[in-house]
């Protein structure tokens, strides 16, 4: 006796039954509650790297402020630079942070002060979105030994220093 | 014909075997991927079928012998899923195939070591508590673990140290910290979280932890010390104590055994070691005290300690390495020179403004005068958590205050587990035959049950108050309890004109509660640590209310002025118990400080000189011991008022002075590397139950 699989059903009802069954294990895959969403935005980490050029004099302290001019980033940590006066992890400002501010200040009562061209700290960010942020530097103040303000430049590298 | 059937048949086949693959593909999610595999609990159900098995022993080796396994061994995988906000991701690796690998007794966990640093200058406290996270395990996990720290502390720095390097966490809202952690620990950063569960329970979380590899968390706080009867206090919780949550509570502190994560349904959750485990966690302690003036005398129930003197006024103190298992409170006492003890100002001042600290002390005459009958109400905890030696202190403790009233007295005693009972229906008067009946009746309690602390406060304070007498409520407890809110709203309800007197029992109690009740019941709190006498602990009790207090206290700041300052309603002054204000200045002349009390129809009062020249006290930890005083005073007055949303005001609070708080995070990430693969296990740290607690009567196991 051969098994009449498809006895029983109309073609309408067949095809009924075929598109909800093509359909039942794609509806299976939608978690619960989910509804069409839009895409989300991209999310990375990444340091920047600061840098200050006190020429011959030795650095004792500083104070700068970042910004991303374009792009939308959040800090998420901040460490010391690469000299042994600077290598603690600097101090944020937090009450600066609340207006999308970042305030990053250290100083150093060490005898050893860094001369030239030195990293003094390091960023690290969350950056959202696909576009690489373009950063704003300004430097407060830097100032030597004896609490005298001196001319210094500072600068930015990206990225992965180890 | 025949080919339309056979279309049908193939159409219908088709379509079954796609409906069975769609039924199939939760489970084959499931076991997706490794990690996935590891988050399923080891409990109740067996592996569902044969292709799960396959896939699982080809992403999971070590398990590829489990049909060798006797079937209660079987590892499960099935189980309902919960979203990680629930906790199912807190597995264990020792819940799992490598609990093979360790050895009964010693659970090899991912914290390592605790290291802290106490310096004490005046009667401020600077601590750094080191937590160095180590994985012990082949593959990367996530080390998660619920510690104390003093309810007072503000905590102000948190540092990441991987190696040599140095990140200094950033305070974040709460949400927004908990949301770029979760993004970094699943992109394969290291990265690490600090949440505040309650004033003196933390969360600390350390993502992406490499085999063999160590990650320290720095935290350091200030806090103002204790001081009662010429003894400074300070203390160090090392352990959180196992809370109840009555029934229905979601938003407690649940106790669960290791490895059973998510078993309390509570939203922090505490897993403990079994009495007969050990983990490898050890602490070290070490406190640098710069009193200003001559130490007399050091004095520690709680540990064994070495100290060694640098000059009169400096005492460095170390935990004997002997004692260096974290299960119960530091708990160190000094007393300086007697004659010295003045009410003592500390100011500090920077762009922010003024801040200061004023340690007030009462009058000495107090100590002439006697005291006016009382209605003495002791409420004592004998829930589950007490058994043994907690209760047994309590015992002897209410037993010396019941032989200590005088015949003037009234007096009740409750007790309270999960309901409320009384030695009788009225306070009776303390007449040797009722204080005769009421001490074979404390003899008589025994601990069992929950800690529904709500009906042993409706019971102590919902009668009427006798007039003539002053009412004193005494709270014997551990506080361990998860609904601390609820608890502290009852009290601001139902207090009348009770005072309350919280008396902590044990060696790791829930200081926040307790410290809480005291201040909200314009009382005083003392500790009964299992190493203390509790009679000597109820004398100075006595002592102190055997003299009338400075009421109605009221400051004239002279030219300070004075803003802000906490506590907001100025508690009554009691004889040895000085209270520590906190509040914001300007100015910088020279003035007075008068203090003003009412002592019965009289007022007495109190001046104190206050000058801003160099040789003045100053701290810098003032600013931020003010700030937290005031998210204290936000979140205590949201306790008393359940309209009231303190949440903005403690967020910017916490944001300004960059404070932990129940709203703000610290957050660290290195994204200078990822590290390989997924973000591996979750591990979260057990710890042993305080000492003199018992497992079975109070861990969910």
């Amino acid at each position: 006796m051969k098994a009449n699989v498809g006895a029983g059903f109309k073609p309408a009802q067949t095809g009924v039954l075929v598109t909800l069954c093509l359909v039942a294990p794609l509806l299976g895959s939608i978690p619960a509650g989910r509804t069409s969403k839009a895409p989300e935005q991209r999310v990375r980490f990444a340091p920047v790297h600061i840098y200050l050029d006190s020429g011959a004099t030795p650095l004792a302290a500083y104070q700068f402020e970042l910004k991303a001019k374009t792009g939308q980033i959040k800090i998420v940590g901040v460490e010391g630079g690469a000299h042994p006066a600077f290598h603690a992890a600097p101090y944020y400002d937090p009450a600066a942070l609340m207006h999308d501010r970042i305030i990053i200040a250290a100083f150093s009562t060490g005898a050893d002060l860094p001369t030239g061209r030195t990293r003094i700290a390091a960023i690290h960010l969350q950056i959202l979105g696909d576009a690489e942020p373009e950063y704003e530097l300004k430097l407060a103040v830097a100032a030597d030994a004896q609490g005298h303000s001196l001319d210094a430049t500072s600068s930015i590298e990206r990225g992965v220093r180890q | 014909m025949k080919t339309k059937r056979t279309f049908t048949i193939l159409a219908v086949v088709i379509c079954m075997l796609l409906v069975l693959l769609g039924l199939l593909t939760p489970s084959l999610n499931r076991v997706g991927s490794l990690n996935r595999v590891r988050k399923f609990s080891t409990s109740g159900l067996h592996l569902a079928d044969v292709r799960e098995a396959e896939l699982l022993a080809e992403l999971h080796p070590e398990l590829a012998t489990l049909g060798a396994v006797a079937e209660d061994e079987i590892w499960v995988i099935a189980k309902p899923e919960r979203s990680e906000a629930e906790g199912t991701e807190y597995e264990t690796p020792g819940s799992g195939a490598m609990l093979a690998k360790i050895k009964e007794k010693d659970v090899p966990l991912p914290l390592k070591h605790t290291d802290v640093k106490g310096h004490v200058c005046g009667y401020i406290a600077t601590v750094e508590v080191t937590q160095q996270f180590q994985n012990p395990f082949s593959e990367k996990i996530e080390a998660v673990y619920v510690f104390p720290l003093p309810q007072s502390a503000a905590v102000n720095e948190f540092i990441m140290v991987i190696g040599q390097r140095r990140i200094r966490g950033i305070i974040r809202e709460r949400q927004e910290a908990e949301q770029i952690y979760a993004e970094a620990r699943r992109q394969g950063y290291v990265a690490s979280l600090l949440t505040q569960e309650r004033p003196n329970i933390f969360t600390q979380k350390v993502a992406n932890i490499e085999p063999g590899k160590q990650i320290d968390v720095n935290i350091k706080y200030f806090n103002t010390l204790a001081y009662a009867d010429g003894w400074y206090e300070f203390t160090f919780p090392m352990v959180v104590g196992p809370r109840f949550n009555p029934p229905g509570y979601t938003e407690g502190v649940g106790a669960v055994g290791r490895g059973k994560a998510g078993l309390s349904g509570q939203t922090t959750e505490v897993q403990y070691l079994k009495p007969h485990e050990r983990s490898g966690h050890d602490i070290a302690l070490a406190v640098d005290i710069d009193a200003g003036v001559q130490i007399e005398e050091i004095a520690c129930t709680s540990h064994a300690i070495k100290n060694s003197r640098a000059a009169p006024e400096r005492v460095h103190v170390q935990l004997s390495p002997l004692d260096n298992i974290p299960n119960k409170d530091f708990v160190l006492r000094f007393k300086v020179a007697g004659e010295t003890i003045k009410s003592a100002l500390v100011t500090h001042r920077d762009e922010r403004g003024g801040f200061f600290t004023l340690m007030l002390y009462p009058p000495d005459d107090l100590r002439q005068l006697t005291r006016a009958p009382m209605e003495m109400v002791f409420v004592l905890d004998c829930s589950g958590s007490m058994s043994g030696e907690p209760l047994d202190k309590v015992k002897g403790a209410v037993k010396r205050a019941l032989r200590k009233l005088e015949p003037d007295d009234t007096f009740q005693v409750i007790r309270f587990s999960d309901r409320a009972s009384q030695l009788g229906a009225d306070p009776v008067p303390a007449m040797p035959e009722n204080v005769r009946k009421a001490l074979r009746y404390v003899d008589s309690l025994q601990s069992s049950g929950g800690t529904m602390m709500i009906e042993g406060i409706k019971a102590a304070l919902d009668f009427p108050h006798d007039p003539r007498r002053f009412r004193l409520v005494s709270f014997m407890t551990d506080g361990y309890i998860g609904n601390e809110v609820e608890i502290l709203g009852a009290i601001h309800e139902h207090l009348g004109e009770s005072r309350i007197f919280s008396f902590g029992v044990g060696s790791s109690v829930n200081r926040y509660l307790l410290d809480r009740m005291a201040k909200l019941g314009k009382g005083a709190v003392a500790y009964i640590g299992l190493h203390d006498s509790g009679t000597e602990v109820v004398d100075r009790f006595y002592d102190r209310i055997s003299h009338p207090a400075l009421t109605d206290v009221r400051i004239d700041w002279g030219d300070m002025e004075v803003s802000e300052v906490y506590p907001r309603q100025i508690p009554d002054l009691f004889v040895g118990r000085p209270i520590v204000l906190t509040g914001r200045f300007q100015g910088r002349t020279d003035t007075t400080i008068t203090v003003g009390g009412g002592l019965g129809e009289a007022r007495r009062g109190i001046r104190i000189p206050v000058t801003f020249d160099d040789a003045a006290a100053t701290h810098p930890g003032i600013a931020c011991v003010w700030a937290r005083k005031r998210i204290e005073d936000l979140a205590g007055r949201a306790a008393c008022d359940s309209d009231l949303d303190v949440s903005g005001e403690i967020k910017h609070v916490a944001l300004q002075y960059g404070l932990m708080s129940a709203y703000t995070a610290f957050l660290a990430v290195d994204s200078s590397r990822t590290t390989e693969g997924d973000h591996g296990v979750t591990v979260v740290v057990p710890v042993p139950v305080p000492d003199g607690v018992r497992y079975d009567t109070t861990v969910q196991d």
